[in-house]
């Protein structure tokens, strides 16, 4: 009986010990590479102001996959990003393909310009 | 790679250890039930292996629900009552294989009335777990 109840622990424990892995995984960030189109390109203005309103359309739109804090849930995390302003704002607009969708219907140009305002200040 | 692979594993693999514990307290509860019967001592021994099968079945089922969901233990809805049955099952289901595996006498001998009690609870729970395991697939 008590063999029984270890056996049945450890089936338990090892199903926890997956899931925390499991999870530590799906927080990490994109396995998509980015070009380094910012060599090129002007950067997003970042105003403090900027940040604040791209934090509020985070949170409307973003944070329940990312995460209220944008450390992640079913999305990955978002602090420090590889990757042009452009890139991120082609990612929010056309989504990736079988994990994000695209929010080009969502979300006007001002929107993109705030959130990429915002997510570049998460360090 | 399909991004639906692990949906569908998830959905393949858990049919085993429903069909099998289901089996199982079918056949050792027939074998307990019908004492004199002839083939009792087959029952039992079917029984035993499907148990047994049951169990191992149940370790691709978690996996796979595990890897679908990315580690989401409990989740919100139906989706947290399929996992709060599912885990009391498989922690049963894993404990009554091993106390099977592991009790004396051959692969045909009449279980004591406990272990079937146990494996009728563990059917009961199975078979619960699948019902919210289907109210996500095709449930409104």
């Amino acid at each position: 009986m008590a063999v029984s109840a270890i056996a049945s622990a450890a089936a338990l424990g090892s199903a926890y010990g997956l899931s925390v892995d499991l999870r530590h995984r799906a927080s990490q960030p994109s396995h998509q590479q980015a070009t380094p189109e910012d060599w090129f390109e002007r950067s997003t203005p970042r105003s403090p102001a900027l940040v604040a309103q791209g934090r509020k359309a985070f949170l409307n739109s973003c944070a329940h996959c990312h995460g209220v804090d944008a450390s992640g849930d079913e999305g990955p995390d978002l602090h420090e990003l590889e990757g042009s302003d452009r890139y991120i704002s082609r990612t929010i607009l056309h989504g990736v393909k079988g994990e994000m969708p695209s929010f080009a219907k969502k979300l006007g140009s001002d929107d993109i310009v705030k959130l990429t305002a915002y997510l570049r200040s998460l360090k | 790679m399909d991004k639906d692979l692990w949906a569908k594993m998830h959905g393949a693999t858990v049919h085993f250890p429903i069909a099998l514990v289901l089996f199982s307290f079918t056949l050792d509860g027939a074998g307990y039930a019908f004492s004199k019967l002839a083939m009792r001592r087959g029952l039992h021994s079917a029984g035993y292996w499907s148990m047994l099968l049951g169990a191992a079945g149940t370790v691709p089922a978690v996996v796979s629900g595990l890897v679908m969901t990315k580690g989401v233990l409990l989740g919100h809805d139906t989706l947290r009552v399929h996992h709060l049955f599912a885990w009391p099952t498989f922690a049963l289901i894993v404990g009554i294989a091993i106390w099977r595996a592991l009790g004396r006498g051959s692969t045909n001998e009449r279980p004591s009335l406990g272990y079937v009690v146990a494996v009728g609870i563990a059917a009961v729970l199975v078979s619960a777990t699948g019902y919210w395991g289907g109210e996500m697939v095709v449930g409104r």
